[in-house]
């Protein structure tokens, strides 16, 4: 419950001249990593929104060793099923054992039960096998969206995320993940709005990723948004800055 | 051993154990998981117990869910509201719940309270606190209605008036105030709500909505987002962007829709269409 | 002596800063504890129950961790109702507190537990055994336990004598208590107290506003009556 008081983090200009090796003696070498987490380690963000009979999950494209960047097409987002799309923002090794967990976990569902996995059970799927490792956890925070199948036939907007424990947080309106969550959180609550279109809802989600994501050090260099309806699934690359 | 299908093994997997360990050895820090900086409560009234829970959950200084729902269930007359690391809450009351429903379809009673506050308390004392779940249980049952806080490490307390949480020194200052033995329903209620109304305002790390539960010998009522003193103002704008601000180099469309030609091999079978065999 | 270790409680753990004491006279044993439970500088419970029944003529004291003690309780309830199916009589007090002894000397690293066994049985009548933070079992006429003890041992050394009635040795754990309470922040609250003898078990309770009181500072205060002074001079002069 308590904890020591965090200091400020300060602003660092990643200059080559500022790399310790070329300080005066005197600095002190002992630089502390400019990563809080483990979670800024390789970077990226996720976030979903729901529309009117339509949903839509968008992430970025970056895969960082800390400040430094190494690819600008390392994709976060995973089709599960032609109707859910699971978005993995965390520890790059992780995006990748987890991805190929839920592919094996999906597939064993639909060869036993003989029918495709719905949204909110996959929700909790994935919720499940996150708080399996309740005490040594995978470094994901996962994103879900997906049209779920209601009684009368139709298909009805689902959103989901989880902590990296898995507890699940059903939203409404629009769920964000990874190192930029706290400035999506802020553009996604002036921007999302109710009953969008596809179309509409393409240009909020991505409005809402970029302007975010440029304000985010570890997320950016470009970004992709996925758009699910009920007949058809429009995904997009998005341009964003490469800075 | 990761688990050999969807219907995976019981219990923990510490197999992330030793890298995650080397990371925090490391000066890493684990990330932070949802916590609910709760206010919960309960208190005994006439005919039974209220519980209330107020509904954000928090990610650090970050409100990850305005309204998420603090109030489990675990049997029809049985109801826990959590506080603590929300996974855990959530999972163990999931995990009790399920076990109370095989308990009561093995004896045939009616499942009592104090059976589900052995079952946590046993469960929380056998993860020596590492499960941060700090819950208040409360019911009917045939020996009447029951109330207990069960604390992270195992230890539990019976009391008529209880709260927990980082709100529950604001709620417990209004139940030390107010709680009287016997109040009337509506009485009580108001009374719960007041409590959790001073976590809301008064305790960062509760807020949103009040969430409350009713629980009587005949009947349990849940009184979900009861009262609700902080609703978001109907925006007075569309921020709506103009279809085309967003440039895109790339797009894939892919159709759901299974399109399917039919050919006939026979133009007669076709017309009159094929009998089909019943014998 | 034992003193609990708040150093040894995990953070957060709720704990018995506690005051609880046994003593025993001809015909049974009193037990009794404040009734304060604190999760650092919180009251979690002010009117907690520390008199646990372990069976039907033996109580015991719990001190430490409050979710250790209450699981050494359960744990050592569940084993003497096993006794008593299997022997086919109540258990002797002394096996109670063998048992006890054995949880709290195995598990001594994980625990934090300062337990007082007392009760009554037909073998030897009344008895009263310590189970002080590291597992030890010894037995004595009358024990003191939990942070507010270490106020009182001189009091009680100096106030004990054998051959009390049962109105005495109440009187004597009600003074003991409310003195260890008024000088341990970690103890408060009411005074709850079980008389046990062979014909029962009798609870006695004495809410926070009625305690005893002693010496609380008159002649630096000024008081009412001067002749009141001759009488204060009288070292631990016990007005109850």
């Amino acid at each position: 419950m308590e904890e020591a008081l965090e200091q400020p983090q300060l602003r660092v200009f990643l200059h080559p001249l500022l790399h310790p090796a070329l300080l005066p003696v005197s600095y002190p070498r002992d630089i502390r990593p400019t990563w809080s987490s483990i979670m800024e380690y390789n970077g990226g963000s996720v976030i979903a929104m729901v529309g009117k009979d339509c949903v839509a999950i968008a992430s970025d494209l970056r895969l960082g060793n800390q400040a430094l960047g190494i690819s600008s097409n390392f994709t976060k987002i995973f089709p599960m099923t032609n109707r859910i799309f699971l978005g993995l923002p965390g520890l790059a090794t992780d995006v990748t054992t987890l991805k190929e967990t839920f592919r094996y976990r999906v597939n064993m569902y639909t060869i036993k039960e003989e029918r495709e996995i719905e949204p909110e059970t996959f929700a909790h799927l994935v919720s499940s096998t996150l708080y399996e490792r309740r005490f040594g956890p995978y470094f994901i925070e996962p994103v879900m969206a997906g049209l779920q199948k209601a009684a009368d036939g139709s298909l009805k907007p689902y959103i989901a995320a989880t902590d990296l424990i898995g507890c699940l947080n059903f939203a409404k309106d629009f769920v964000v993940a990874g190192t930029a969550s706290s400035k999506l959180f802020g553009v996604a609550e002036g921007l999302w709005e109710p009953d969008l279109g596809p179309e509409d809802l393409f240009e909020t989600i991505s409005q809402t990723l970029l302007n975010a994501v440029d304000r985010d050090a570890y997320s950016g260099w470009g970004a992709e948004v996925y758009v699910l309806t009920k007949d058809k699934v429009i995904k997009r690359t998005l341009k964003g800055r490469m800075d | 051993m990761a688990a050999a299908s969807v219907y995976s093994g019981a219990g923990f997997d510490f197999t992330n154990e030793v890298r995650n360990t080397f990371l925090t050895d490391r000066g890493i820090p684990l990330p932070k998981a949802t916590s609910t900086g709760t206010t919960i409560v309960g208190c005994l009234f006439k005919d039974g117990i209220i519980l209330g829970a107020d509904t954000r959950a928090t990610e650090g200084p970050i409100v990850a869910d305005k309204n998420c729902e603090k109030i489990h269930y675990i049997t029809d007359n049985i109801r826990c509201c959590g506080a603590g690391t929300a996974a855990d809450t959530e999972f163990t009351t999931a995990l009790i719940s399920s076990n109370m429903e095989l308990h009561a379809l093995s004896t045939g009673r009616k499942p009592r309270v104090v059976t589900a506050m052995t079952m946590l308390k046993q469960m929380l004392f056998r993860y020596q606190g590492h499960i941060g779940a700090a819950l208040v249980l409360g019911g009917v049952d045939t020996t009447g209605p029951q109330l207990f806080t069960i604390h992270p490490h195992g230890s539990t307390d019976k009391l008529p008036y209880v709260t927990m949480g980082s709100g529950s020194l604001a709620a417990m200052a209004i139940f030390e105030a107010k709680w009287r033995p016997n109040m009337e329903r509506a009485e009580a209620l108001d009374l719960v709500c007041a409590a959790i109304s001073a976590g809301i305002f008064n305790d960062l790390g509760s807020g949103s909505n009040v969430d409350a539960c009713v629980i009587t010998a005949s009947h349990t009522e849940m009184l979900r987002n009861f009262v609700k003193p902080n609703e978001r103002a109907v925006k007075e704008r569309s921020y709506q962007f103009r279809r085309g601000t967003t440039e895109y180099k790339k797009e894939e469309i892919r159709s759901l829709v299974v399109e399917e030609d039919v050919t006939y091999i026979s133009a007669a079978r076709g017309a009159e269409g094929e009998a089909m065999d019943t014998s | 002596m034992e003193t609990i270790d708040i150093s040894r409680l995990k953070s957060g753990e709720v704990n018995l800063g506690t005051s609880i004491m046994a003593v025993q006279f001809k015909n049974g044993v009193v037990v009794g504890a404040d009734s304060r439970t604190t999760t650092g500088s919180y009251i979690a419970n002010r009117v907690t129950d520390k008199l646990t029944h372990v069976h039907d003529r033996i109580y015991c004291c719990r001190s430490g961790s409050a979710a250790d003690t209450q699981a050494i309780a359960d744990l050592v309830h569940y084993h003497l109702q096993l006794h008593t199916q299997m022997s086919g009589s109540p258990p002797p007090v002394h096996t109670a507190a063998t048992i006890f002894q054995k949880f709290c000397y195995d598990n001594k690293d994980a625990l934090s537990a300062g337990i007082i066994v007392a009760g009554w049985d037909k073998e030897v009548g009344p008895s009263v055994y310590n189970i002080p933070l590291g597992g030890g079992l010894f037995k004595q006429p009358w024990a003191i336990g939990g942070s507010g003890s270490t106020y009182v041992y001189g009091y009680c050394d100096a106030t004990y004598k054998e051959g009390w009635d049962r109105d005495q040795t109440v009187e004597f754990v009600k003074n003991t208590l409310a003195l260890a309470m008024s000088r341990d922040g970690s103890s408060g609250g009411v005074i709850r107290m079980c008389v046990i003898t062979e014909d029962g078990v009798e609870r006695l309770f004495v809410p926070g506003d009625q305690l005893p009181k002693f010496w609380q500072g008159k002649e630096v205060l000024g008081s009412d009556t001067k002749s009141a002074d001759l009488a204060s001079a009288v070292a631990m002069a016990v007005d109850a």
